[in-house]
């Protein structure tokens, strides 16, 4: 599942995790016609909408093969959230199992495949911001840590206060814009004091958060996704 | 103005519509508390020393200070020590059945001024004044129901003869225990509190139970912690190692 | 409705609150310190998770029994010679305590902080009636003398610094004060040492409420929950009708959970006891004691979607966490209750349409139902009130109009892919490299202060076929 800022936004992350799988044996299929998980829908209270969304994508992804999703926010949709919606009995059991069988990044290359083992694919120190949805929602503080800190050729630092908010949270960055400004503004600083060349996170919102803030300051601080920071030894990508 | 019927109503048509709502049940706590805390009075009476250790730590924790005498007798000279310590002068203290000890005549005989509190009751006129004895006194000596070493807690129980202000209108506080008071944990004072109320012999009887963890604070000024902003600035535990001769309970 | 509504729009508040450099410093240290403290206290607690799930099925037990801990709750009180009374608004509080009042001719009542009588906006009432309200916690009182209201649940006068606390004493006390919070608390003492002593009529909430023994249980730290209920003539305790716990060995628990989540101490430093009026053979404690419990809005929610708020300590745990909240402070949330469970609060209290804003005003990003004593799931609720603002039409007609038109694109991956060509030949003014500095409309919101990514030349889906053959 690519997601919609990851299919719109950051299509390059797609590509490489495409590839990364790829090389570590695993086939990737992408069924077409992919949208959006329907969170931004479901957090300002349109559920009845959401699950119109959910339903479809349940059906998308039917099948019994493991559902990789690059950003933690939609898998914690997909993985809380889909069953509820769903009112309707085998809905909900599809979307149960759908639930069963999707996996954040991270936690399906630690916790799936059992490799934790990669090379950087970017030079220098980093550091990685909890992204709201994974740490609490999905109870994952270690797998992003796991590989970062196994990374060969990349130092990974601490980020003071790594499981605070970066001030996305969907409509809320456009909603109260100067809130959510200023919750970034203190995450960016602790990001700089952290001497970090770049700060890793697993969810597209946080990264459209953090380098949008980032390039307005003319930051030499880069934010990535985590796909972006991890190559298979020998074979450069 | 609502009745009570009408509340009750209010709150039986809203219940009527939660089954199913709720994920827990209700699990009532076992009842019985009497004979249960004579079975812990009984463990109790065998770990007292490692008890009354972890107390001393806690109470110092949270700005407390611990004494231990030997015998009742050796008490007046301790609070007299710590009055002319903080150049204190007036003394109120529960009364000498409450306290388990009779501090007025030796402290006086030290020459501070110590009135006892009467245990019987008292006119309303002579309440007011006695109150105003204790808002003036420096120091106030009261007995402890219950000492709790997990948190470093004095437990004591208003009534006859141990008045509220004892504790709370002098700036320094001066409670004596002996090894009876102790219980380990907070889960063990609710049983206390539960035995008393069901019928053990609580002690005296009043309506004003306190729990005092340490002097008085607050930080309300920029966070800046600062003592004794209402109640006492200054909590002495005296742990008298013979036991005091009160009336027990419990 | 029992809170008048905030005349001013949240983002004015807001930016009012960003927009004070004092204030914002003062959050940082006050809930960086609390959040601190809080951590500590759990971190050598290895009971504490299992107590805060044992305090939350407590609740929930107790909730599905209400009627019955009710009823037990005041044929206890009134057994120890209390009475109780009954208030479904705040209105019927307000009067109930006048009242009281009136028929024990009170001229000056102290107060031990309280939210509940903060919520019904007790002082105004009984200042109009002749009688004084003196506020007793050092944070109430500064902020009384000040005219203004509590910021943080815990630590109301967290906004005001030594120096102005020192300007407020000289200016309405009419003595010299010295900007140190030590000389200024001994100032208070002796102020209000004298109100104690002098007042008819003292006013207090309730932590907790103990069914079995007809016990009203305050937490503070200061000792002027003692001094309130043992020094005036008539002691009144107001309290939400859901602070009702069955037994002492339940007190225990709460107790132990809600002291570390406030402040990160073990036990406040006073927890006091009180079960009716003075006995017999005591000399202090007050004549009359009247305990009001108070609906406004709470019951209904025994079935409702907010019920799981009905479980709150009000220990300010969620505040201190809160991104938001550590960003605005409590006044700019507009009512009584601040913060993330301030929100579920208002709309409990004075109906969804008064949090059709501030329902939004967080990142649900979850931290609150984290730092929760009985975990409440804060972020779930709010998600809730928006669904309740969008059904009943509370919100505005355009953005549902938006939303709903999103809803329509998400089902139609052709819609859906046009857009996305469409969005590529409209942002082409704006792009630099791949990100957009400045756009037009609302989208401007963003770009005020963050870069947005362009759409991408080409989106992932039309890179998909030459990357399927890559894999072949």
């Amino acid at each position: 599942m690519v997601t919609c800022l990851g299919d719109l936004f950051y299509p390059e992350v797609g590509e490489r995790i495409v590839r990364l799988l790829r090389r570590l044996g695993v086939a990737v299929e992408f069924p077409a016609g992919q949208t959006c998980c329907g969170l931004p829908l479901f957090n300002s209270g349109y559920h009845e909408e959401a699950a119109t969304v959910a339903r479809r994508t349940v059906r998308l992804f039917d099948g019994d093969t493991p559902v990789v999703v690059p950003s933690g926010s939609c898998a914690w949709m997909v993985k809380h959230e889909y069953p509820g919606l769903m009112k309707d009995a085998a809905d909900r059991a599809a979307a149960t199992r759908l639930a069963a069988r999707t996996w954040e990044l991270s936690q399906f290359l630690v916790r799936g495949l059992g490799r934790s083992r990669f090379v950087a694919a970017v030079r220098g120190r980093l550091t990685y911001h909890d992204s709201c949805h994974l740490l609490r929602g999905l109870h994952e503080a270690e797998s992003p840590r796991v590989l970062l800190r196994a990374l060969a050729g990349a130092e990974l630092v601490e980020l003071p206060n790594a499981d605070e908010c970066c001030g996305f949270g969907g409509s809320f960055a456009v909603r109260l814009p100067d809130v959510s400004s200023a919750i970034l503004d203190r995450k960016l600083a602790a990001v700089e004091a952290s001497g970090a060349d770049c700060v890793v996170a697993c969810d597209a919102g946080c990264l459209m958060q953090m380098r949008g803030g980032l390039g307005r300051r003319g930051s030499r601080v880069r934010a990535l996704h985590l796909a972006e920071v991890l190559d298979v030894e020998g074979e450069p990508s | 103005m609502a009745t009570k019927a009408e509340f009750l109503g209010r709150i039986r048509a809203e219940m009527a519509r939660t089954p199913g709502l709720f994920t827990v049940a209700a699990a009532p706590w076992p009842a019985r508390p009497g004979e249960r805390l004579a079975l812990l009075r009984r463990e109790l009476a065998e770990r007292w020393p490692a008890t009354l250790e972890r107390f001393a730590r806690e109470l110092e924790r949270v700005g407390g200070v611990f004494h231990r005498v030997a015998s009742p007798g050796e008490v007046a000279g301790l609070v007299a020590d710590l009055a002319r310590a903080g150049a204190m002068e007036r003394v109120v203290a529960w009364a000498p059945g409450a306290l388990g000890l009779d501090l007025a005549g030796p402290l006086a005989a030290r020459g501070l001024s110590a009135v006892a509190m009467p245990e019987g009751d008292v006119a309303a006129s002579e309440r007011t004044r006695l109150r105003e004895v204790a808002a003036v006194a420096d120091l106030g000596v009261t007995g402890v129901d219950l000492a709790i070493a997990e948190t470093g807690t004095l437990v004591v129980v208003s009534g006859a003869g141990r008045p509220r202000s004892t504790s709370l209108l002098p700036p320094c506080h001066v409670a004596v225990l002996d090894r009876e008071a102790l219980v380990e944990s907070l889960e063990q004072a609710g049983l206390v509190l539960e035995a008393w109320h069901d019928g053990e012999a609580g002690p005296a009887g009043g309506a004003s139970i306190n729990f005092i963890t340490g002097p008085s604070r607050t930080a309300d000024i920029e966070l800046t912690l600062t003592r004794g902003v209402h109640g006492p600035k200054e909590l002495h535990a005296v742990f008298v190692e013979q036991g005091l001769a009160r009336p027990r309970h419990g | 409705m029992s809170e008048p509504e905030v005349a001013t729009p949240l983002r004015e508040r807001t930016g009012h609150a960003l927009r004070d450099p004092f204030l914002q410093q003062a959050l940082t240290i006050a809930t960086t310190r609390f959040i601190d403290l809080r951590r500590e206290a759990f971190g050598d607690f290895p009971d504490g998770e299992s107590l805060r799930d044992r305090a939350r099925a407590i609740k929930e037990a107790t909730l599905q029994r209400l009627d019955h801990h009710v009823e037990r709750l005041v044929a206890s009180v009134e057994s120890r010679g209390g009475h109780v009374h009954y208030a479904v608004t705040a209105e019927e509080a307000r009067a109930i305590v006048l009242d009281i009042a009136r028929r024990s001719g009170a001229r000056l009542a102290v107060k031990s902080k309280s939210m509940a009588t903060e919520e019904i906006h007790l002082n105004e009432a009984l200042a109009t009636a002749g009688v004084t309200p003196v506020e007793t916690d050092l944070g109430e009182y500064i902020i009384q003398l000040a005219h203004e209201r509590p910021s943080h649940i815990i630590a109301p006068a967290i906004h005001k610094t030594r120096g102005q606390v020192a300007e407020l004493f000289e200016r309405e006390l009419k003595r010299p004060a010295a900007p140190d919070p030590e000389a200024l608390t001994a100032i208070a003492r002796e102020e209000l040492r004298r109100r104690f002593l002098d007042a008819d009529l003292g006013i207090t909430g309730a932590n907790f409420a103990v069914a079995e023994t007809g016990t009203v249980v305050l937490v503070t730290n200061e000792g002027n929950g003692r001094m309130v209920t043992s020094l005036p003539r008539v002691h009144v305790a107001l309290m939400g009708v859901e602070k009702v716990i069955p037994s002492m060995s339940d007190l225990m628990v709460f107790l132990a959970v809600l002291a570390r989540s406030a402040t990160g101490q073990k036990l406040s430093v006073y927890t006091s006891l009180v079960s009716g009026p003075r006995r017999g053979g005591e000399l202090e404690g007050p004549e009359e004691f009247h305990l009001v419990l108070l609906d406004n809005g709470r019951i209904a929610q025994i079935a409702g979607s907010l019920r799981e708020a009905l479980a709150c300590l009000r220990c300010g745990a969620c505040l201190n966490v809160c991104p938001v909240y550590r960003q605005i402070g409590g006044h700019a949330y507009g009512y009584t209750y601040p913060g993330p469970i301030g929100i579920l609060l208002t709309a409990m209290l004075n109906g969804p349409r008064s949090v059709k804003d501030l329902a939004h005003a967080s990142s649900l990003c979850g931290a609150c139902a984290d730092a929760c004593p009985v975990r409440i799931d804060i972020p779930r609720m709010l998600i809730e009130l928006r669904r309740e603002v969008d059904e009943r039409r509370i919100a505005p007609r355009g953005e549902r109009a938006a939303f709903r038109a999103l809803a329509r694109l998400l089902v139609r991956p052709a819609w859906y892919r046009l857009t996305a060509r469409v969005a590529r030949v409209l942002q082409a003014p704006f792009v630099r490299g791949r990100t957009i500095r400045r756009v037009p409309f609302d989208l401007g919101e963003w770009t005020r202060t963050r870069d947005l990514p362009a759409v991408a030349p080409r989106t992932f889906q039309e890179r998909w076929a030459a990357l399927e053959r890559e894999g072949r």
